[in-house]
């Protein structure tokens, strides 16, 4: 069965300003990360980090809504919708940090300033930015601000989808933003989760995460007959633990297993998976016992974290968009250097492209909060 | 599709007056029966809340969550922001995790041995409304048979600094709340509050469009196609049953 069609795209990654320049990257090996220096009290630090193409980290407030922005109109044009429809679009964003960082922007400001600074006295409420990103664009259906941390923006997609199929709106622009921020950098380094050299997702040497940062933004519409389009979903929350999936795997494998249910398929009939690769050593593990209970066979696995960092919030709309254009090119995206043999995991991942025909897909998402997502896509 | 039927609803309502914000931690620790231990306000009284709307029943291990606010777990952000900018000082472990707002969904979850949908979601005016649309939306998919509904907002002292933040005048009143529904779907039985629509429309020409439509639709389908509400006084009125959950203290549905 059919759901929403994806109609145009837009995303901003390290990768660069537009989807045509992500997709070229792809077929070259994953850059290497660069480094962002933080201080804390008389402390630096270093943090790994793929930051937005062509937007250096100064100016923190403009360079936030101008990739965001634009990255949205891209996606408008690229659908071709009309201003009318525009006006009567949903719009649902998926974020894990909103707009922090201009937040953290304005807090350093104020007390540099010597100012009475308190945080967050800017902006507080968490929905500004989807109402910002709506009135530059005149979007005027309902709204979601969806924060469920790295599932964000592909649980945004689900209830996007679900707007257009019960009839309420023609059209429904789903975005994914993702902002280097100094918490969520100094968060993850205290996790001891960041990547000192790249990010190795199921690779026996895998060593944590690298940030990333992304503007994506994807608009959907009623079926259509060619092109790629949601086949399925599910979410489903995980007790195991607040910040990782139950590394048994049976609730990675829960939540796959529903998706492939929602979209009427059995395991075998899966042609590739995206993973969601954090290449942390606990979030793998999980991922991949997941993966071995439902496929007995397993079907060609890509993690596309090693070119983009880990975009948590953003990683849905972003990482689906790159995947859809590397399929419809014709081939299954690779990560050369990373997992090239079968790891202590029992999964291998391409090392060049692999041409792959029109098929079916199935992406997954785990995020803190014991979130976990899977959406099913198909094209042809 | 089957009625969504609001099986109960429990709620906290705290006017703050002068800078001593109520004590949540024994409030948390008296509705839930045990104490929970390194967190913050918001996902404490969002447990008091769920708690109070399932009140003595456990509701379905499918249920689902959907928490909505407007501003989420501010507390452990400023706090966090403060240690960081103003102290020198490293994001703490767990409250860097827990500035995730849907850590909340996820205390609320283990409480209850959930395992179905979660969501936060949040809005500049209509959060909770959202977060309706979104849980009937599962609903209508035939998604979810069971949701909790929540809809969370707390304060942080000092005060003053609260309603720079909120842009209030200094001195304006300021409330905590958490108010939750638990909905699930299937026939409705005379006295049932049925939950029927949550919609945005984009102005007020398409609202208006939207209720005539739907007027003219109840009218064709007869008197049994009555409001929830207007079906519970009459239900009411005429001693019918009560809901299956008490409608918990300070319920305010009617």
């Amino acid at each position: 069965m059919k759901r929403s069609a994806f109609l145009g795209a837009g995303v901003h990654t390290a990768l660069g300003a537009g989807l045509a320049q992500n997709i070229e990257a792809l077929f070259a090996a994953p850059p290497k990360a660069g480094e962002a220096a933080l201080q804390v009290g008389a402390e630096n630090v270093r943090v790994p980090a793929l930051l937005l193409a062509e937007r250096p980290l100064d100016d923190i407030e403009a360079r936030f809504w101008r990739a965001a922005e634009a990255v949205v109109g891209h996606a408008i044009a690229a659908a071709g919708l009309t201003q009318d429809e525009v006006r009567q679009a949903a719009f649902l964003i998926g974020t894990s940090s909103l707009d922090i960082a201009v937040s953290e922007a304005i807090y350093q400001r104020e007390l540099s300033e010597g100012a009475d600074a308190h945080p967050l006295t800017s902006n507080s409420t968490m929905g500004r930015l989807a109402q910002r990103l709506r009135q530059a664009h005149g979007i005027g259906g309902p709204e979601y601000t969806i924060c469920t941390a790295c599932t964000a923006s592909a649980n945004a997609l689900l209830y996007a989808d679900q707007l257009v199929q019960s009839g309420r709106v023609r059209h429904a622009i789903v975005v994914g933003v993702e902002i280097f921020n100094q918490i969520t950098a100094l968060g993850f380094h205290g996790l001891e989760l960041l990547a000192k050299d790249g990010m190795k997702p199921f690779d026996s040497a895998r060593g944590g995460l690298t940030l990333g940062e992304s503007c994506a933004a994807l608009v959907i519409g009623q079926a259509r007959t060619e092109g790629f389009h949601l086949r399925g979903g599910a979410n489903l929350c995980d007790i195991h633990g607040i910040s990782a999936a139950n590394p048994d795997g049976s609730t990675v494998a829960d939540v796959i297993r529903l998706a492939l249910a929602d979209a009427q398929l059995a395991p075998d009939q899966i042609d590739g998976v995206k993973a969601h690769g954090t290449a942390s050593l606990m979030n793998d593990e999980a991922e991949a016992a997941g993966m071995a209970l439902v496929f007995e066979t397993a079907p060609p696995i890509c993690a596309l974290k090693p070119f983009i960092g880990h975009t948590f919030g953003a990683c849905g709309v972003t990482e689906l968009i790159l995947f859809c254009g590397m399929i419809e090119r014709g081939y299954f995206p690779a990560t050369p250097g990373v997992c090239a043999e079968p790891s202590d995991l029992g999964v291998r991942l391409e090392q060049k492209p692999l041409p792959i025909r029109p098929g079916v897909f199935q992406l997954n998402f785990f995020g803190f909060g014991g979130n976990n997502t899977s959406l099913v896509i198909a094209n042809g | 599709m089957a009625d969504v039927i609001i099986r109960g609803c429990g709620d906290y309502y705290a006017p703050v007056e002068g800078e001593a914000l109520p004590d949540v931690r024994a409030l948390a620790k008296e509705t839930l029966g045990k104490q929970v231990r390194r967190v913050g306000r918001f996902i404490l009284l969002g447990l008091v809340g769920a708690a109070r709307c399932v009140g003595a029943h456990a509701p379905p291990a499918h249920t689902a969550i959907y928490l909505s606010s407007r501003r989420g777990d501010l507390e452990t952000n400023v706090e966090v922001m403060q240690d960081l900018f103003a102290r020198g000082l490293a994001p703490k472990p767990l409250s860097f995790i827990n500035t995730v707002s849907n850590a909340s969904c996820y205390y609320v979850a283990r409480h209850f041995g959930l395992h179905g949908r979660s969501l936060f979601v949040s809005g500049v005016c209509f959060s909770f409304e959202t977060a309706l649309q979104a849980a009937l939306l599962d609903f209508e998919a035939g998604q979810v048979r069971s949701a909790l509904v929540g809809g969370l907002d707390t304060l942080i002292a000092p005060l003053a600094i609260e309603r720079r933040r909120l842009g209030l005048a200094p001195g304006a009143p300021v409330a905590e709340a958490s108010h939750w529904l638990w909905l699930e779907t299937g026939p409705a039985q005379p006295g049932d509050l049925v939950l029927e629509a949550s919609e945005a429309f984009a102005d007020r020409a398409a609202l208006i469009a939207w209720l005539s439509a739907r007027g003219t639709e109840k009218n064709r389908a007869g008197a049994g196609a009555i409001s929830g509400r207007r079906r519970l006084r009459r239900d009411r009125r005429r001693g019918g049953p009560a809901p299956l959950v008490p409608l918990p203290r300070r319920a305010r549905l009617l």
